[in-house]
């Protein structure tokens, strides 16, 4: 005992009197204690918030697909955005009874996921329209006015076709020709014969001009064909936010609210609100903002999208508004609509208000309202187009992650509009189409198969006959004709018939995840079903695999301090052996033998270890709970959905800071392992040669 | 009188590039229990050598040398630890206290590395050495705040205080003003008559040769004269 406080006590004195060195490598040694504790912390909190962000408003926490899949489930990143050949779930209704029999398992939710574009009108489209509405309804000076905003963004097109000419295409065909259109629409002869006969003159505006306007409408809308109902029960995270959940068995969509104000808000509307974002939100400012700047720029150019939607009474208005702001700029509502637009920081706040105010009741602010219907087009599995009508009944978003680009990129669809627009198999069809095949003895017709067969893109299909095979293209348009296009309504009680791709399981626990995946795969195999359970790691894809990455990257940044910190204390621990040789001679002299001198050795780097690593794990803990109580706040959308919200509350785990404590300890007596044998060795004679 | 240690034949070599230097040429002496005796000789004669040898931090090349009736070159380095901290003190040129412990820590190590010992009888036995050595009032200090005379009677109390057979002392005033040097000798020589301590030093200093009981000479490795001063009565 008293050997061990002869060693202790030495052991200080030593660090006392090598200050500089007991400095640099306690500092390293807590620094790396430091990070240790952080990053494991954060790093698990992250990987528990994405969880529950991503298990609770998309995935669940276990997804189902066939044995038979192809290629692999990816709701994100770059497998996403390809064809997924998943197979099919055979039998839903009876895995869905077996998996739900499950211990731990919550709910079972049939969904897919594909994409497609809503079919919307370009700004120049509803012009035209409005132009049109105008001419029907008589009114002279709002035909004047309508005429006026085409005519104006006919002009604009015109440039941009003369400056497409001059940057790439000297002699296309088609740029050529959109200039000959463009050439006669923006003529004043043209409008003059318009006004005199409007009928000739609207036709080639909306069939030849109207085209060649691609103002960045074309959108790409992800969905999830899911039941609609289910979901919104089993996924905690789901809250609308505007309309209301379709009634059972009626067909629509919900956008995801991030998803509607980004591709069917009112532009000028949206770059407004962005901007008002972007400053509160993120203190942004648009004079140190490239960004805002452009935004304000492109602003500035999008007048007609607010002038165009107003009736006479309300541009005159307006104009009397906006005259009073700005006497000195001359022209028209648009030119001082544009100077309005011009905003900067000291003026934003008090024109956003004007505009929320005054403005946007004048305007539709949605491209689509809610309770309207677009049509939604998509790409058949057999790679023919598809377009379904679908009514948008409401918005949702996920709470606390309403900023996440990633949580809000679905919108939700029903299982019956889904299945049309991938080309599946309704339960209606299925069995029609069962009626069919017997009638005709067709053994192998699949869902996949049907529609190639019917375009005819495989004509080695075994048909018994010709006229029998026209027979089966005849039976299946009647079955189109019969459905009457789109219909509005499904039979609920056959939603689950029809094939489904994938399912989502959501767990009572998350933390019982690997026990249950078990449990499923074993309940699946028992009862004969060919489905494999995928955890939400997977298929979140790159998302998902963010953590991992993460993971790594924190382990070689500490594997690199910790080497870094070894060879710094095992240097620093040679010079001191040297520095002190005579020292350690005349306590070998004295009678100290070399388990002595060993053992005061590492004891005095353990001492300076636990001091520095205890000082790291503190720094880290304390920084942790501040954050804990505070919460790191974020308003960027990666960062919200890493975090499952705006904010992370970190919570920390023991385990982490004794791990950081314990793995930088022995790091600390492993680096001092070769000076300390060095030290030794060093002889006793030492002390005889004169040197103190 | 007992002998307590003998030098017998003692040869000592070493390597010197590709040839061996004889530091020890075939050396023999023997010291009695409670002996002061000093090994004069200029530098290079082989003094620091044999004190090595009787040390036991060097084991010589040919030839015994046994302390206490031990002969060291059969012993391990742990042997030859443990004879070092049981039977032997040791008196540095240079002191070669620990810079980092004071007075009375310095005095304390030996007992420590000791060990079996009552935190009670370790503090009265460093607390009777030190003030032997007059130092009561520097008990608490560190090396770089004692003079050269202090800090070498704090080696002379860390060199006793495990109550050692022999204390060895390699040139112990070659470091001090005469004056200084004088005290150093007075004290080690009053403690050798208190304690029968034997006390072998090197010098080739006259005013320390002088108090010696006994003087053997060197000369090129080999013991070249004796003189016996306490058969004259000079003590």
């Amino acid at each position: 005992m008293e050997r061990v406080r002869i060693l202790l006590l030495m052991a200080l004195r030593s660090l006392g009197g090598h200050k500089i060195k007991g400095l640099i490598v306690g500092s390293l040694l807590a620094f790396g204690t430091f990070l240790f504790v952080m990053g494991t912390t954060l790093l698990e909190n992250i990987e528990r918030a994405m969880e529950a962000s991503i298990t609770q408003s998309i995935t669940g926490h276990v997804q189902l697909v066939s044995k038979d899949a192809v290629d692999r489930l990816a709701f994100f990143g770059p497998d996403a955005s390809s064809e997924q050949d998943l197979g099919v779930l055979e039998d839903f209704p009876r895995i869905r009874e077996v998996a739900s029999r499950v211990p731990g398992v919550a709910a079972v939710v049939p969904m897919g996921r594909y994409y497609g574009q809503p079919i919307l009108n370009t700004e120049l489209d509803e012009a035209i329209e409005a132009l049109e509405e105008a001419v029907a309804g008589g009114d002279a000076e709002l035909i004047e006015d309508r005429i006026g905003k085409v005519r104006r963004m006919t002009k604009t097109l015109h440039e941009d076709f003369e400056r497409l000419r001059l940057l790439v295409r000297e002699d296309d065909p088609e740029t050529e020709k959109a200039l000959q259109v463009l050439d006669k629409a923006t003529s004043d002869a043209f409008w003059e014969e318009l006004r005199a006969n409007p009928e000739a003159g609207l036709q080639f505006l909306s069939f030849e001009v109207a085209k060649l306007s691609d103002d960045q409408t074309m959108v790409y809308l992800p969905f999830i064909g899911t039941d609609l109902h289910r979901y919104a029960e089993s996924f905690v995270h789901f809250e609308m936010v505007s309309g209301e959940m379709p009634p059972p068995g009626s067909r629509g969509i919900l956008i995801s609210q991030a998803a509607y104000d980004q591709n069917f808000k009112n532009r000028p509307a949206r770059l407004l609100e962005l901007i008002h974002e972007a400053r509160t939100l993120d203190r942004r400012t648009i004079a140190d903002d490239p960004r805002l700047q452009d935004m304000v720029e492109r602003l500035k150019e999008m007048t007609a999208q607010v002038t165009m939607h107003l009736t006479p009474q309300a541009t005159a208005e307006l104009d009397a508004d906006l005259r009073a702001r700005f006497p000195e700029v001359e022209g028209d509502l648009d030119d001082r609509l544009a100077a309005f637009f011009a905003v900067d920081d000291a003026n934003f706040d008090e024109r956003y208000a004007y505009f929320q105010e005054r403005i946007v009741p004048l305007i539709p602010l949605y491209r689509v309202p809610v309770g309207g219907t677009f049509t939604l087009r998509s790409m058949t599995k057999s790679g023919y187009p598809k377009a379904v009508n679908v009514k948008l009944w409401g918005t949702f978003r996920f709470k606390g992650l309403e900023r996440s680009e990633l949580a809000s990129a679905y919108s939700l669809i029903d299982l019956a509009s889904f299945r049309d627009l991938l080309g599946l198999m309704t339960a209606e069809k299925r069995r029609e189409l069962d009626t069919i095949r017997s009638e005709i003895e067709v053994e192998e017709i699949d869902a996949d198969d049907v529609e190639a067969f019917l375009f005819g893109a495989e004509p080695e299909l075994e048909i018994g006959s010709v006229e029998e095979g026209l027979d089966l293209d005849a039976r299946l348009e009647a079955l189109d004709v019969a459905e009457g296009g789109t219909p509005e309504t499904f039979d609920p009680a056959e939603i689950e018939k029809g094939t489904i791709l994938n399912a989502a399981v959501v767990l009572d626990d998350p933390s019982s995840l690997s026990k249950t995946m078990v449990l499923l795969e074993e309940a699946f195999e028992r009862e004969g079903l060919r489905v494999k359970a995928i955890p939400w790691t997977e298929v979140t894809g790159v998302v998902g695999q963010l953590v991992v990455v993460l993971r790594v990257v924190l382990y070689v940044l500490i594997g690199i301090i910790f080497i870094v910190a070894l060879v710094i204390i095992n240097n620093s621990m040679v010079m001191a052996t040297m520095d002190r040789i005579g020292e350690i001679g005349t306590m070998r002299a004295i009678g100290a033998g070399r388990g002595f001198v060993l053992v005061l050795f590492l004891l005095e780097t353990l001492v300076l270890g636990l001091f520095a690593s205890a000082l790291g794990a503190l720094g880290a803990t304390g920084i942790l709970a501040a954050l804990g109580s505070s919460g790191i706040h974020t308003h960027e959308p990666f960062f919200i959905f890493l975090f499952g919200g705006t904010a992370l509350y970190p919570a920390i785990d023991v385990a982490n800071v004794v791990w950081g404590f314990v793995v930088i300890v022995i790091i600390s007596v492993i680096s001092t392992l070769y000076p300390a044998r060095l030290a030794a060795r060093v002889p006793p004679i030492v002390a005889m040669q004169g040197k103190e | 009188m007992a002998a307590i240690v003998e030098v017998e034949n003692v040869i000592k070599e070493y390597p010197l590039g590709k040839l061996s230097v004889r530091a020890l040429d075939g050396v023999s002496v023997t010291f009695g229990e409670g002996e002061f005796a000093a090994i004069a000789a200029p530098s290079g004669a082989g003094k620091t050598t044999l004190l090595n040898l009787i040390g036991c931090v060097d084991v010589p090349t040919s030839g015994v040398v046994r302390i206490d009736g031990q002969a060291t070159t059969d012993l391990s380095d742990a042997q030859l630890t443990a004879l070092r901290l049981h039977k032997l003190g040791f008196i540095f040129q240079s002191f070669n206290l620990i810079a980092v412990l004071d007075t009375y820590q310095n005095v304390e190590f030996p007992l420590l590395l000791l060990g079996g010992m009552t935190k009670k009888e370790r503090d009265r036995r460093v607390r009777e050495i030190v003030e032997q050595v007059g130092l009561e009032k520097q008990i608490r200090h560190r090396p770089n705040e004692l003079s050269g005379g202090q800090r070498q009677r704090v080696a002379i109390a860390r060199a006793l205080v495990t109550q050692p057979r022999i204390v060895l002392a390699d040139e112990p005033t070659a470091n001090l003003d005469s004056a200084t040097g004088e005290n150093i000798i007075a004290l080690m020589k009053e403690i050798n008559r208190k304690a029968r301590t034997t006390f072998i030093f090197s010098t080739h200093d006259p005013k320390v040769i002088a108090h010696a009981e006994r003087v053997i000479r060197m000369a090129d490795g080999k013991i070249v004269g004796e003189e016996n001063r306490l058969a004259e009565g000079v003590a």
